[in-house]
């Protein structure tokens, strides 16, 4: 295929301005799919994503669409997330396009992600086209949004196309825009082979799917390809597009996006970001790749049933083969016995992924609260970094104990900037400056520990300003805080997964909370159950769980002995999702209560 | 063979709010027909000999309300029970009773039909508390009640309840010093339990019925305990008291392990290690004896070792707990190679004591008996 004739764009946007919708009506008025085969957020084929009704992963739709030059175009289209935690996708669609669809709702307008993922694209360089969607809601502010992009975002509100997703209104002029704007992929034919892997699947059939998107040259089935930093040879067996179905075709050239089938079945021969070269004409050099994302929280996952642990190792393995921001190391917890340290981009990241191995996967797992990574500098110089509150060392030998701070972007209304300000504050935040986007809207700029943030700071957000605030964050850098590693005891026994790490002046506070969230959580036992939170050696706060005091049925005659056994052993079996600590049963949810802040 | 059999009769005039019994309330007219359904449900009781009958030790009929049958009516039934069963020597011959239902006709009959024990359903001498549990007796009624049916028959048991929604520990002391001045032979005394899908359930749920704090519940079991014992009685299981030679045997089958037979809807046996409920509603029991199939609608065969954990819960029920022996020669299993560990956890949290002789509940052990029991499940 002639690249001329190819064009590869992402649609970006903020959550749930519709690019999943547009990318609906893309498939439907090229044909891709009949008005029979439609259905909403086609793309969406992901359970968690139904459920959600959020894009999650990235996807590639290959296109035919005849433009009215009388040419036949190729149509690489990318569909992403919109929600913060899946902002690498984002950069690594972006990084496989010439050009970029930024869709704004036509009444919410610019939001937070909207700002982020326009200068993801403006940093590489991308034609972008701004969309203004959902034009057919009952009230717009369809020129306001259009100065919010000229000023906020810098970009040229005049070649803007105004769409409504829903409603099929003007996609004709997308499509126009999509072929007279954004260029054409270069690239020679005849050059050596360089494609870049941006996203793999497994298939218990088919072995691996590696979806790549060529830079130069030409790759046929029977080919024998080269991973050039993975350093195997493969012999292709099929190659293909998703249009969106999985279609095979005879090759793929420059600037095509598609995948290749090799038969692999190990799954750690397949990266993300490698580049597929031929194994008899190697390129000299590999493309630049991608930058490992960075994972902004950490938790142990542990299944229920310790004999899991291999079926869990396999099924990370699978998973972070779908997902490269997902990362997984082998951990042991005195508590929990053996299980990983899986670092996610957000929260959302980490449910999708937790429901993901639960749902799709079927196995049982138990999760300790998150947290952030932390940088310790020692007294003898040693620097390192922990992603685990087990890990931190004794007081007396810590320098300097780091946490990360983040920028955080606020885009809101003038009337909330005193509550989000207050809130700020509270959580140790650091003005930085506000700026108008027009006359009632500003955004405001923080620096704040992501400790802080990462947790539920969305969700404050969204109940301080009545769900119309929005936010974005970024990690600038670790700076010394006050930190401080608390312990819990439950009846006299340190639980390592329960431990965390707090500010100082808040750790009372917290051992407060926490205890008294542990004490609703743990239900009552034959024994008393004492907890305590600690800080060193020294108790800061202690609650106590009763033991039960009266617990006999009187009655049990010929009619009601199975009952009355079968009622005894539920209640040992509504234990499963425990794990036992001594002789003490802590409940799945007991151990995320540790993130709660709130005050009951 | 079984030396014990149940009889269910699953009518009452009311249907209390607590009650998740098998009944029907307010359909006496099907008495006609449970008693030729039971007829033939007795079919299966084969007898030793043709033309012979089982010989049974103890014989409960329970309830429901077995009063609520008519004259006539309970002369069918003990018939039709006779026809298979005769009585050995000493046996004992149980039927509850509603207070309200006694006349000296009724016990007449009852006695010259060959019962010798009669459990009263009492519940309290609390005005309130029998208000609450829809109760139709006063508690003013049960002296002359009980002084009727002493009059043929001298082993009278009374059933209390605590724990009723309002009533506090006084209350309860009081009931059980009103009972125990009519010097009963025996004592059952029950905890209100809120079961799934009764009145009860769903008025707690809305907040309409609120039980008593878990520190005034056990202070009216302890109460429940001390009161008879100071008195004279000898508490032989959780809730059951007696005065000396008063147990009451057919109980003490269910939780010693032997087998039973049981009749009526919702009945479960026991025969052979393998224990058999009837169909738990009154019209569906009926259909199916009346077509000619089987009463039974779940058959449940336990592994020895379920069987000999069912065992121990059923045996800490009794004051004499565990033994040694008679367990190793009911399940094949030595109490200790069963459960070693969990007997010293439990031992340790001071809810056992072990011996030469077994293994018991301690006093602290019965009032939370049901975590004990579980935990050797
Ligand atoms: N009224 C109206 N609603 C629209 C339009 N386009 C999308 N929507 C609605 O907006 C909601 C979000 O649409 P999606 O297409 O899932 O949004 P998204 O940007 O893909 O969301 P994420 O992938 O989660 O970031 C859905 O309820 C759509 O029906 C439109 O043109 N008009
Ligand atoms: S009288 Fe007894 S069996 Fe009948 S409904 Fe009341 S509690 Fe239940
Ligand atoms: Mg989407």
């Amino acid at each position: 295929m002639d690249p001329r004739f190819i064009r590869n764009f992402s649609i970006v946007a903020h959550i749930d301005h519709g690019k999943s919708t547009l990318a609906d009506q893309l498939l439907l008025k090229t044909g891709a799919i009949t008005e029979r085969e439609f259905k909403e957020q086609l793309l969406d084929d992901l359970d968690v994503e139904k459920e959600r009704g959020i894009t999650v992963k990235a996807r590639t739709v290959a296109l035919r669409y005849k433009h009215t030059d009388g040419e036949t175009y190729e149509l690489n289209l990318i569909d992403t997330p919109g929600h913060v935690d899946f902002h690498y996708e984002v950069s690594r669609s972006l990084a496989a396009c010439e050009g970029a669809l930024l869709l704004v709702d036509a009444f919410q307008g610019v939001q937070a992600q909207t700002v982020a993922n326009a200068y993801a694209a403006i940093e590489q360089d991308l034609e972008i086209i701004p969309v203004v969607n959902k034009i057919d809601l009952p009230v717009t502010r369809i020129d306001d949004v259009l100065e919010e992009v000229e000023t906020v975002l810098g970009l040229d509100p005049y070649g803007a196309v105004r769409v409504s997703a829903k409603k099929g209104l003007n996609i004709e002029d997308c499509l126009a825009a999509i072929v007279e704007r954004i260029p054409a992929p270069q690239g020679a034919p005849d050059a050596p082979l360089r494609a870049l892997v941006f996203d793999s699947k497994y298939d218990s059939y088919k072995g691996v799917f590696t979806y790549v998107r060529l830079k130069e040259g030409t790759v046929k089935k029977g080919d024998t390809i080269r991973f050039m930093r993975g350093g195997s040879d493969h012999d292709v067996i099929e190659i293909g597009q998703f249009a969106p179905l999985r279609k095979e075709c005879k090759s793929l050239g420059p600037g095509q996006v598609g995948y290749i089938l090799t038969g692999i079945k190990e799954l750690d021969q397949v990266t993300i970001g490698d580049t597929v070269t031929h194994a008899g004409r190697p390129a000299a050099e590999a493309l630049p790749g991608y930058q490992k994302p960075k994972q902004m929280v950490f938790c142990g996952m542990y299944p229920i049933d310790g004999r899991d642990f291999e079926k869990l190792r396999d099924e990370m393995q699978k998973l972070a083969l779908n997902d490269s921001s997902f990362s997984y190391a082998p951990e042991t917890s005195d508590a929990l016995g053996f299980g990983f340290r899986c670092g996610f981009l957000g929260m959302l990241h980490m449910e999708i992924v937790q429901q993901r191995l639960e749902s799709e996967q079927d196995v049982d797992l138990i999760q300790t609260a998150p947290n952030v990574t932390y940088e310790i500098e020692e007294r003898s110089g040693d620097v390192y970094k922990i992603d685990n509150p087990q890990d931190v060392p004794d007081a007396g030998v810590i320098e300097e104990f780091r946490e990360p701070i983040a920028r955080v972007n606020f885009i809101l209304s003038k009337d909330h900037i005193g509550p989000i300000m207050q809130l700020c504050a509270d959580r140790r935040g650091e003005y930085k400056n506000t700026e108008y986007l027009g006359p009632d809207r500003a955004q405001l700029t923080y620096e704040l520990p992501l400790a802080e943030i990462v947790y539920d700071m969305y969700d404050k957000l969204k109940s301080v300003t009545s769900g119309y605030g929005t936010m974005d964050y970024e990690v600038i850098g670790f700076k010394a805080a006050d930190l401080v590693k608390m312990d819990i005891m439950v009846k006299g026994e340190r639980v390592d997964a329960l431990a965390t790490i707090v500010h100082k002046s808040n750790a009372d506070n917290r051992g407060r909370q926490l205890c008294k969230r542990l004490k609703k959580e743990i239900s009552k036992h034959q024994f008393e159950i004492p907890i305590q939170a600690a800080i060193g050696g020294r108790i800061i706060a202690r609650e106590t769980i009763s033991a039960f005091r009266k617990n006999v049925t009187a009655k049990c005659y010929g009619g009601d002995i199975s009952r009355k056994r079968k009622l005894l052993q539920k209640q040992k079996e509504g234990k499963k999702r425990m794990r036992s600590f001594g002789s003490v049963e802590i409940p799945q949810k007991a151990f995320l209560s540790v993130l709660s802040t709130d005050e009951d | 063979m079984h030396r014990s059999a149940y009889t269910h009769v699953p009518f009452c005039r009311h249907r209390c709010g607590y009650c998740d019994f098998t009944l029907v309330a307010g359909r006496d007219d099907l008495a006609g027909r449970y008693l030729t359904a039971l007829d033939q449900e007795l079919n299966r009781v084969a007898p030793p000999t043709p033309g012979g009958r089982v010989e049974l030790d103890t014989l409960f009929l329970g309830g429901g309300t077995p009063t609520r049958l008519d004259g006539p009516q309970l002369d069918r039934l003990f018939d039709a029970l006779f026809r298979r069963y005769r009585l050995a020597e000493g046996a004992e011959v149980t039927v509850e009773a509603n207070p309200s239902d006694i006349t000296p006709d009724l016990v007449g009959r009852l006695a010259d039909a060959g019962v010798n024990r009669v459990s009263l359903g009492v519940q309290s001498f609390d005005a309130a508390a029998l208000t609450t549990l829809e109760r139709d007796h006063a508690p003013t009624d049960i002296p002359r009640v009980l002084e009727t049916v002493r009059r043929r028959i001298d082993n009278v048991s009374l059933d209390l309840i605590y724990a009723v929604p309002g009533q506090d520990l006084r209350s309860w002391e009081a009931t059980l010093d009103a009972a125990l001045a009519l010097e009963p032979s025996h004592l059952s005394t029950y905890g209100l339990t809120f079961e799934k899908g009764t009145a009860f359930w769903s008025r707690r749920r809305r907040g309409e019925l609120i039980t008593p704090p878990e520190e005034s519940e056990r202070a009216m079991y302890a109460a429940a305990m001390d009161r008879p014992a100071a008195a004279g009685f000898h508490q032989y299981e959780l809730s059951s008291h007696a005065r000396p030679g008063r147990e009451c045997r057919h109980n003490r089958a269910y939780w010693c392990g032997d087998d039973f037979e049981a009749f009526g809807p919702g009945a479960a046996n026991l025969i052979d290690g393998v224990r058999r409920t009837n169909h738990r509603g009154v019209l569906g029991w009926l259909k199916r004896v009346e077509a000619g199939e089987s009463s039974w609608v779940e058959e449940e065969r336990l592994a020895p070792e379920d069987r000999a954990r069912e065992l121990v819960m059923l045996n800490l029920r009794r004051t004499e707990g565990v033994e040694r022996e008679d367990f190793q020669q009911r399940t094949g299993f030595a109490i200790e190679g069963l459960l070693l560990g969990d007997l010293e956890e439990q031992e340790s949290l001071g809810f056992v004591t072990r011996d030469d002789a077994g293994v018991r509940l301690t006093r602290e052990g019965r009032f939370v008996a049901d975590g004990v029991m579980a935990a050797f499940l």
